[in-house]
């Protein structure tokens, strides 16, 4: 895939999003004139996109679905939910295509056009094309945005600013805030950080980190006169005149390569320079041809034939750029004393090179990183049990080992942390998917619902964040389809027609809590007793004497199923048990509570990271093993009295709970050699397996620590009772036992 | 000596607060993280102390003054992402 694919690739899925949560959005409020434009943009530049990558199904398909909403920002159609209907199928049959472009690598111009509603002939949508672009602009403009942001100040702003203060502005004595706000007119001021705010032991109030962008009543020349006794970077815009060059109206990716160009062209360096400008001007000249402006394509194929500024000039006219700052704008920032020299009211000086705050980085690299950080873990407790070894013969160079290993450590311990922050996503992603599954089910069976969602800016790794969804949809489906009653049953009962489902998630330590909560009929204790009775589950006299709350529990085994009858949305075969499976492969865990009449929530608790396990090693016939903390409840000495034998089983009492004694190591057939006697005084390791607990009886407990698990791969992949394995600082390899999959 | 801690966990900014203050508040703000800032009484405060507040987002009590800082300066730390 090339990198124009790639791009259109990245952004055709985020516009997807943003029209499909402007759309539901929609559903609800069909006269939200902003909404509208938002949902009517997002169809727009994706259309444009698919002209650009030349995919004219796409783009025909999306121009259908324009041409409606056309309609109705008009005034002329309604948006009923049949139409967001048909708009939503839409952004399925384009998320497919997207599909098939990222699998492919191609787009997929084989298939045949869409059979999409709309009527409309092209030339209403076409009348629309033009509208739309200009909106699509403001949004990219700071001053613009700013303005926007400040609707009711629109009539008096002549002018907007933006300044940067040096960093170092405080020790020349100045206080940048205090000056600007006592700008006159002032109409609107915004402050914020420059850069992300430092971590609190590296903050230096002293080093000016802060952005002052404003709108004043003033003219910019008056702006810039007031700014000038400040050092910093200085734009100062004037808005609402007619000084500002009108942009000419194009789709949103024309313009993201036109201003690619005048970066090309502003770059100093003389090799290959009449190359790039030759370069520059044809693919500016192609983008315009593209969307159907031949006159303005050979205006800038004859500023090629003149010089780079001239084309630059043309292309920034094109964009709707003020040319007194692209003048300016190869030569290096200066203070904003500067821009009030400069003659008129739009005075402008240009800010430094932007740096580029955000990448995109491919998550093969980002998984690389994380292997080489294990492995570099591994290499750093290798260096612990040197400086150990080296200390142990009384080294002269012991100390300076420690030393080193220390900083090492502190090294280590910073990038892991930085790695697992570069894996984190917000939940989000998982959660916005939800708002559509919802309108489908609600609408297939007849049961109005309403879904709240919090905490979705909580973030965990990637690979719990992707694995959530099959999961959470289960559970949610399962709220619908079995917790939540009739509209008609919900009135009988004086609760609100409207059945809420809240999706909630939270961030507890190491651990993120995801919640899905129903205020539906809550599950049915004696039903749950019935049928794991009929289902075998349990003998009568085991049900009767389990508490509710494990009773509730017994929907999670497997096999089980209480609703009466299959439907299409949950009784697919697949049980409950499934969502727990999933949930512990990730070393989770799921639990339920419920109360009859009010309602059911289903708790997921998560590990924030899957790549650190925090494990304990043991000895066992002579061998270390490592146990993963989460399974572990607790370690207990147990004198050689206190087994007993209960049949074939030996059993020890603790804190009165009879607990079953499992020997490590015959179970692993760890020694050959010896046939050691059962009663000893030994170390046994309480692990709690689907809530009950369980002995594991080792020779001794090891240290805990903290490793990159590796799994099994090859061969020996899939090895029941082996979670994986790390390497230990002296060479040796440390198996990472799975004691849950051992025992169960 | 404009930035006060009383004993609540309440630092209170008083009068006009120089840049050198920025420091002290620096310094409460790290050892109580909790703290809450009273602005009802700090005529004005230098950048530098701004940054602080925006910086730590601590949760501002009282009534601003109602100048043209405070005016913009309040919604803004209220606003800035903390620490």
């Amino acid at each position: 895939m090339n990198d124009f694919l790639r791009q259109f690739l990245i952004e055709s899925r985020e516009l997807v999003i943003e029209a499909t949560e402007g759309l539901l959005l929609l559903e609800k409020s069909p006269r939200d004139p902003e909404r509208l434009d938002t949902v009517f943009r997002a169809f727009h530049t994706l259309k444009g996109g698919a002209g650009i990558v030349e995919f004219p199904v796409m783009e025909q398909a999306l121009h259908s679905v324009e041409s409606l909403l056309t309609e109705a920002r008009a005034g002329k159609r309604t948006l009923n939910p049949a139409l967001v209907g048909d708009c939503l199928t839409s952004l399925d049959q384009v998320s497919q295509w997207l599909d098939i472009l990222e699998q492919t690598g191609e787009l997929p111009l084989s298939l045949n056009g869409p059979a999409n509603a709309g009527s409309v002939s092209p030339d209403v949508a076409a009348t629309s094309h033009e509208s739309a672009a200009p909106a699509a602009h403001a949004a990219q403009d700071w001053a613009a945005q700013l303005l926007g942001r400040y609707p009711g100040a629109t009539g008096e702003v002549t002018t907007a600013f933006r300044f940067t203060p040096d960093h170092d502005c405080f020790y020349q004595g100045e206080d940048p805030i205090a000056w600007t706000t006592s700008l006159p007119q002032l109409l609107a001021l915004e402050i914020r950080p420059e850069r992300p705010w430092p971590a609190a032991d590296k903050f230096n109030p002293y080093v000016c980190n802060i952005i002052l962008t404003g709108l004043a009543g003033i003219s910019a020349g008056e702006v810039s006169a007031h700014l000038r006794s400040l050092t910093g970077e200085c734009e100062v815009r004037a808005v609402g005149t007619a000084e500002a060059p009108a942009a000419i109206s194009m789709p949103e990716i024309v313009r993201k390569v036109l201003q690619e160009q005048l970066r090309v062209l502003q770059v100093k360096e003389a090799p290959g320079a009449a190359a790039r400008i030759a370069s520059a001007g044809r693919t500016a000249a192609n983008a315009m041809r593209f969307c159907g402006m031949d006159a303005h394509a050979e205006s800038l194929e004859r500023a090629v034939q003149q010089s780079s500024a001239r084309l630059q000039e043309a292309i920034a006219q094109l964009l709707g750029m003020p040319s007194v700052a692209l003048a300016r704008s190869p030569s290096p920032a200066g203070p904003a004393r500067d821009a009030a020299s400069l003659p008129g009211d739009s005075a402008a000086t240009p800010r430094k090179e932007t740096s580029v705050r955000t990448l995109r980085i491919n998550t093969e690299q980002i998984d690389a990183l994380v292997r080489l950080t294990g492995e570099l873990t591994i290499a750093k407790n290798a260096v612990g049990h040197t400086a150990k070894l080296a200390q142990a013969k009384s080294d002269s160079t012991a100390g300076l080992l420690k030393d080193q290993h220390s900083v090492l450590n502190r090294l280590v311990a910073q990038l892991q942390n930085t790695v697992i922050g570069m894996r984190v996503l917000p939940l989000r992603s998982v959660f916005q998917r939800f708002p559509r599954v919802l309108r489908e089910m609600s609408a297939s069976l007849g049961k109005p619902i309403e879904l709240k969602v919090e905490g979705e800016d909580t973030e965990a790794d990637k690979t719990i964040v992707e694995m959530l969804f099959e999961p959470l949809l289960h559970i949610v489906r399962n709220a619908i389809d079995h917790g939540v009653e009739d509209a008609d049953q919900r009135r009988a009962r004086g609760k609100p027609a409207v059945a809420s489902i809240l999706l909630r998630a939270t961030r507890d330590g190491d651990q993120v809590l995801i919640e899905v909560t129903d205020d539906g009929a809550g599950i049915d204790v004696e039903r749950v007793r019935q049928v794991a009775l009929d289902r075998g589950m349990a003998s009568a006299e085991d049900l009767e004497a389990m508490a509710d709350s494990d009773v509730i529990d017994l929907v999670f085994a497997p096999g089980f199923s209480t609703a009466a009858h299959v439907t299409e949305i949950s009784g697919r075969g697949v049980g409950l048990d499934a969502v727990r499976a999933a949930v512990e492969r990730v070393g989770g865990h799921v639990s339920i509570a419920s109360r009859s009449g009010a309602g059911t929530t289903v708790s997921f608790s998560l590990p924030f990271s899957v790549m650190m396990t925090q494990v304990m090693t043991v000895e066992a016939g002579g061998q270390v093993f490592g146990i993963p903390l989460d399974a572990v409840v607790e370690t207990v000495s147990v004198t050689k009295e206190a087994f007993s034998g209960v049949g074939e089983a030996r059993v020890i009492v603790h804190r009165n709970r009879t607990i079953p004694i499992v020997e490590l190591e015959g179970m692993l057939n760890a020694s050959a050699e010896k046939s050691r006697p059962a009663e000893i005084d030994a170390t046994v390791i309480l692990a709690s397996i689907a809530g009950e607990l369980v002995g594991l009886q080792v020779d001794h407990p090891g240290e805990r620590m903290e490793i990159i698990l590796k799994p099994l791969d090859g061969l020996l992949s899939g090895t029941p009772g082996i979670a994986g394995t790390t390497v230990l600082g002296d060479g040796r390899v440390l198996l990472v036992l799975d004691i849950i999959g051992m025992l169960q | 000596m404009t930035v006060l801690s009383a004993v609540n966990g309440v630092i209170v900014l008083e009068g006009a607060c120089p840049s050198e203050d920025a420091e002290i508040l620096l310094q409460h703000l790290t050892s109580t993280p909790s703290a809450r800032v009273d602005i009802s009484i700090c005529e004005s405060a230098h950048t530098a102390v701004i940054q602080v507040l925006l910086a730590f987002k601590p949760r501002l009590i009282g009534t601003p003054p109602g100048n043209s800082l405070w005016r913009w300066v309040h919604p803004a730390v209220q606003a800035s992402g903390s620490i």
